[in-house]
């Protein structure tokens, strides 16, 4: 009995001495990293992305486009040779993204001695965990899909974690930027949208995450400078089984138009179901977080002709020339483009810009300065800056409608200007 | 004591009814009727009611051989799997005549929960008739493990997004309006399925010779087994009929949400285990009473409350019931209980 205890503990020593090695190993590679690659001319950007569950489409559209413009330049930014690293910030248990997923990817690219940028995330709850993580490694990281407002600035919709945003740069400097137009635009999109489609009543609802909740208060603070009412009707529980009565109290409040602070893995699907039911003649609006096929092709034809959604991606026709290439391009390696291939291909075309103007592409700090020091850019989305914050100077939404078939179909553009 | 006793059911009596009165005069004094709760009660009620079905499949198991049975939420999901498959084979869709429509449900109904059912006793066969003599963990983290392995056959299956169903019954199609109480056609379906399974099962328990060997099984096995009772063939049958429950509600969840995945049994299963304990565990009557009262706060919190306290609220209840009661509100009947 007593040998066996021994054994025991045995194991347990050899497990803990294991352990504690590998975190010293873990903390030596993360030391070294802080002080930026110095691989010679080759460099690696790693992309995290949800690629399981509903976001799948729109993960891997926007990581098929960063793919095409690497290959495009043939893996080279200027002289340098850029390996490409995809992740995957999703589980197929969790159905979306997890935070133990996103942290790790974060970590692993902050260990990566050749890394110097990381391109992602599509959800900004998980950007709210890897941005202070890269941020103490000194990384620049650029998203092609995160909108919430509190990642870059304390404008209003940013309150959803206190003291946003300066809790996700530890460091004290930015490291941070994107390419869509924060949600302070989208709700302002949203709102202009409601009050063109003659909304007299706009009932908000939210999935508790940073993204949704702060979109659902910048869509709330936008609809006040218009005629309707806003009636904020707080989150939803996106295990429940249905959402019949808490739809059915929209409708007892009056509710002629509804919008969704949420993504679609957050039971978007089930819960514009429930409000379509409740609410007969009920106009229906939905973020980009709900903009994939799993959501448009998820809802029943009559539910999804009473719903929009926005999306900063425009019109095919609004890219010109290098639009109709890209599309082109995308849509005979890949098939057809989800809204946010064309957001996934800028974001690789911008880094791989920043890496041939960074003084020294190898160096992290370098990369982060020539990100931050983009301006005037002539890209396929249009002519745009990253401010100080690291938002983009870009400002219009694209409007979609879903068509019989179940696929989204470019409406109108509304700025939010 | 008695009148200790008393006093509590009085307590809890008037703590279940504090929602639903004080909303109640709050809709008199406001509408000047009592619709708005009644709409709240259907739904809850029809919500309930699946959740009932599948309490009955925990109550049972438990009453049986004191197992808490984590993978039956997932028997549950996967028939509603096979329910959505069904659909496709038969071609069952929203233009298909009514008759052949009914034709077809029915036939659905059936193999979806002889697959539960199936499913459900081959668990009890590979995985918990060899640990009767283990010590209790044993059996129990196998459960769990089952659970985690048929919530991947369901990703297998259909992937891990939301997958919608065919709203074959139009479920949120009004049936008929009584004083502005709404009767959808959903909460019928979810009644009435219900009713006659659960009404059935009862009869069987109380009424024929393998459910008087059942109830035997539950109150002492070693007895039983005395009496000339095949003590594993009546554990089989229980798990047997807590499959077909789990995959008519499976059937019943899918018409009614229209919507699946492979999560729900989580989801689904956490609620039904509620509502076991909540009414009594072991007890069939408990387990539908903790379903349908369950169902209505669940449905009063998400449109009065708001949706968000919805789980909170309904936790609430079960530790208030547990302390009051901490049997159950029926009481358990249980080994343990005696």
């Amino acid at each position: 009995m007593r040998r066996k205890r021994n054994l025991v503990a045995c194991s347990i020593a050899a497990a803990a001495l294991t352990l504690g090695v590998a975190a010293c190993g873990g903390s030596d590679s993360n030391d070294s990293g802080d002080s930026g690659a110095s691989a010679g001319d080759a460099v690696t950007v790693y992309s995290s992305l949800p690629l399981q569950g509903a976001s799948r489409p729109t993960g891997l559209a926007i990581q098929n486009g960063i793919e095409l413009a690497f290959k495009q330049a043939g893996n080279k930014a200027g002289d340098v040779n850029v390996k490409f690293v995809p992740l995957d910030d999703a589980t197929v248990q969790a159905g979306q993204w997890t935070p133990e997923a996103e942290s790790a990817n974060a970590k692993k690219a902050a260990q990566d001695d050749s890394a110097v940028a990381y391109l992602g995330t599509y959800n900004s709850g998980a950007a709210a965990i890897s941005i202070p993580i890269l941020n103490e490694a000194g990384m620049a990281m650029l998203s092609p899909g995160n909108t919430a407002v509190g990642l870059t600035s304390d404008a209003p919709g940013a309150d959803t974690e206190a003291g946003e945003p300066d809790i996700y740069y530890p460091d004290g400097k930015r490291n941070y930027a994107r390419i869509v137009p924060k949600d302070t635009v989208q709700g302002a999109a949203l709102a202009k949208l409601m009050d063109q489609d003659g909304c007299k009543v706009a009932g908000i609802m939210h999935d508790n995450e940073v993204y949704g909740e702060g979109l659902a208060n910048n869509v709330a603070s936008a609809g006040e400078s218009f005629d309707y009412e806003v009636v904020s009707a707080g989150a939803v529980d996106t295990k429940a089984a249905n959402y019949r009565a808490a739809a059915e109290s929209l409708g007892q409040k009056g509710v002629d138009c509804f919008v969704y602070g949420g993504i679609t893995a957050s039971n978007a699907v089930q819960l514009y179901k429930d409000v379509a039911a409740a609410i007969p003649g009920v106009k229906m609006y939905g973020p980009d977080g709900v903009a994939d096929s799993d959501f448009s092709e998820g809802l029943p034809t009559k539910v999804a002709a009473a719903t929009k959604v926005t999306v900063p991606t425009l019109s095919e026709d609004e890219y010109g020339p290098e639009g109709a290439k890209f599309y082109k391009q995308y849509e005979a390696k890949y098939g057809k483009a989800e809204p946010f291939a064309i957001y996934g291909y800028e974001a690789g075309k911008l880094m791989l810009d920043v890496i041939a103007r960074a003084d020294d592409p190898t160096d992290r700090q370098s990369v982060i300065d020539a990100m931050f020091a983009t301006a005037d850019r002539d890209s396929i989305l249009g002519k745009y800056s990253i401010d100080e914050n690291g938002d983009t100077t870009l400002t219009d939404y694209g409007v979609y409608t879903i068509d019989g078939d179940g696929q989204v179909v470019f409406d109108q553009t509304i700025s939010a200007k | 004591m008695l009148a200790g006793s008393r006093a509590s059911t009085a307590t809890l009596i008037a703590f279940l009814l504090v929602m639903p009165v004080s909303f109640g005069i709050h809709d008199l004094s406001t509408d000047g009727s009592l619709a708005h709760l009644g709409n709240n009660l259907v739904d809850g009620l029809s919500n309930g009611a699946i959740w009932a079905l599948v309490a009955l499949g925990y109550t049972l198991v438990y009453g049986i051989i004191e197992l808490i049975n984590f993978a039956h939420g997932d028997v549950f999901m996967i028939g509603s799997f096979v329910a959505l498959a069904v659909f496709g084979t038969l071609g069952l869709g929203l233009a298909t005549a009514v008759p052949l429509l009914i034709g077809g449900l029915l036939l659905t109904l059936a193999i979806s929960a002889v697959a539960s059912g199936t499913l459900n006793t081959m668990i009890e066969r590979a995985g918990y008739r060899p640990l009767r003599d283990a010590p209790r963990l044993a059996p129990l983290i196998t459960a769990v493990g089952f659970s985690f392995i048929l919530q991947n056959v369901g990703l297998l299956w259909l992937g891990g997004s939301q997958q919608s169903v065919p709203d074959l019954i139009s479920s949120q199609h009004e049936l008929f309006n009584l004083g502005g109480v709404s009767v959808t056609n959903g909460d019928a379906l979810a009644v009435l399925a219900t009713a006659p399974l659960v009404l059935t099962l009862v009869f069987f328990i109380t009424r024929t010779r393998l459910g008087k060997a059942m109830r035997a099984t539950a109150q002492d096995p070693d007895a039983a087994r005395l009496m000339g009772i095949n003590v594993d063939t009546t554990i089989s049958l229980t798990f047997l009929i807590g499959g077909l429950l789990a995959g008519a509600a499976g059937l019943i969840y899918a018409l009614y949400q229209t919507t699946i995945w492979f999560n729900q049994g989580f989801t689904a299963g956490l609620i039904a285990f509620t509502a076991a304990v909540m009414g009594g565990i072991g007890n069939l009557r408990g387990a539908v009473l903790g379903g349908l009262l369950i169902g209505c706060i669940q449905q009063i919190s998400d449109n009065r409350i708001g949706a968000e306290w919805t789980p909170a609220i309904v936790f609430a209840y079960l530790v208030l019931i547990m302390v009051v009661r901490p049997r159950g509100l029926l009481g358990e009947e249980t080994r343990e209980a005696g």
